[in-house]
């Protein structure tokens, strides 16, 4: 059994209020049920589960939420959402974990590598979608 | 009744048929589809930070135009009516967000006034499916319907935008119906399953296909195993999703059979009778189904 020591000191709270910031939602609301990682249509593809992303984020781990591929699984379909019992909006939390990693490293996905004959058939919602939410625009 | 009709950028691309049954379909209802002659995209996906200003000027840019163009529509109201359900959750959204928050629709509005434009916050906006389930009614649906669809074993696919979140919701978010009730006004039959709105993976198409091909397995698969042989949906995205992952996973040999993929309106569309001959938007072939009904 491993133990890790936690620290909640200025730069986990300052962390921790800019996701708040971002998403406008309280953290602390989460009690960790667990719905909205039952209920997520990912789940199986995530290193963190969405309750975990929370916990982490509860405790101002940042490296630990920004290195996880998590976020970026998300496709925001909005489930966590409309399900959670503490009425907090999970989805705008995994939205601001994204929108905090792109206002220091802007691209996530190279655009002008989206070429060929793929690119020329996907539809432009997916094109639009996909920018949006992997670069700043 | 006429609606001004806001259709996106997908439905003059990818989905053209799905525009051309709708329109057709709400000529023959009386609840006709009037395009907006100016539009823009509504950004597709709608902004979930707090501080994000930029990303919700271009669906109240939509609203503007189209209170403008409801000045010019006789017989309408104050409605804003979208085919896709990613416009149609996007514009929903923020509608209630600047009807909410006075200060962010004056900074938009702010945004507008070089294009004349203003919006008031007095559009309401809706899915079409709402337009036939509210204003149309089913009933009416019905007493139109030329050639029942016999045979058909529908799945209703709803996606996550028409049912999320709750200010775009059109329906019950767990348990919806209009899509099965209208199944059931076209004569076909509705088929009961559990995928009605797992999320078939939306943009990660683009550079993540991994994840879209997994949800589109447990989707089809899901239909088939309980006798469907056809899913409906809403959304363009859902739509090319569904079908063309489907070939690509028939091609590496995982599944054997595909099922065919069709907007609401193509069903609505051979059941009024209107003579359907063009579907190059299509992956998987619907015709040999659509011909072994007797539909086309």
């Amino acid at each position: 059994m491993s133990f890790e020591y936690i620290k909640i000191g200025k730069e986990e709270k300052e962390f921790i209020s800019k996701i708040e910031d971002i998403s406008g939602q309280n953290l602390y609301a989460c009690y960790q049920c667990g719905k909205c990682t039952a209920g997520c249509s990912f789940s199986n593809q995530m290193d963190l589960t969405v309750n975990q992303v929370i916990h982490r984020l509860q405790l101002g781990q940042k490296e630990k939420v920004l290195s996880a591929k998590s976020p970026w699984v998300c496709a925001s379909c909005l489930t966590c959402t409309v399900r959670c019992p503490r009425d907090i909006d999970v989805a705008a939390i995994m939205e601001s974990v994204r929108e905090y990693i792109l206002r220091y490293e802007p691209e996530r996905i190279e655009r002008m590598k989206v070429t060929g004959e793929k690119a020329k058939n996907l539809p432009n919602i997916a094109l639009v979608g996909s920018f949006r939410k992997n670069t700043e625009l | 009744m006429k609606y001004s009709y806001f259709p996106g950028c997908n439905l003059k691309t990818n989905a053209k048929e799905y525009e051309h049954t709708a329109v057709e379909v709400s000529k023959i209802l009386d609840a006709e589809l009037v395009e907006m002659p100016v539009f823009n995209c509504c950004g597709t996906v709608h902004s979930m930070a707090s501080d994000n200003t930029m990303r919700r000027i271009a669906p109240v840019r939509i609203l503007s135009r189209s209170e403008e163009h409801q000045k010019e529509l006789e017989d309408t109201n104050n409605t804003v009516v979208t085919l896709c359900s990613m416009c149609s959750s996007t514009l929903k959204v923020v509608n209630e967000e600047v009807k909410e928050d006075e200060e962010m629709l004056q900074k938009i509005n702010w945004q507008l006034e070089r294009d004349n434009l203003k919006y008031s916050g007095h559009s309401e906006v809706k899915h079409y499916l709402e337009i036939l389930r509210d204003e149309v009614g089913f009933e009416e649906i019905v007493k139109k319907v030329k050639k029942q669809l016999k045979g058909m074993k529908v799945a209703s696919y709803y996606g996550c935008m028409l049912l999320h979140p709750d200010k775009a919701k059109i329906d019950d978010s767990e348990t919806p119906t209009v899509m099965e009730t209208l199944t059931l006004a076209l004569g076909a039959e509705v088929v009961d399953w559990p995928y009605f709105k797992t999320c078939c993976g939306s943009y990660h198409v683009v550079d993540k296909e991994d994840i879209v091909n997994n949800q589109i397995l447990k989707i089809t698969e899901g239909a088939k195993k309980r006798g469907a042989n056809a899913i409906i949906t809403a959304c363009p995205l859902c739509a090319y999703n569904l079908d063309s992952q489907q070939v690509f996973l028939q091609k590496k040999g995982i599944i054997k059979e595909t099922i065919p993929i069709f907007y609401f309106t193509q069903l609505m569309a051979i059941a009024l009778g209107i003579k359907l001959e063009n579907f190059e938007d299509h992956h998987v072939d619907p015709k040999p189904l659509l011909k072994s009904l007797g539909l086309i």
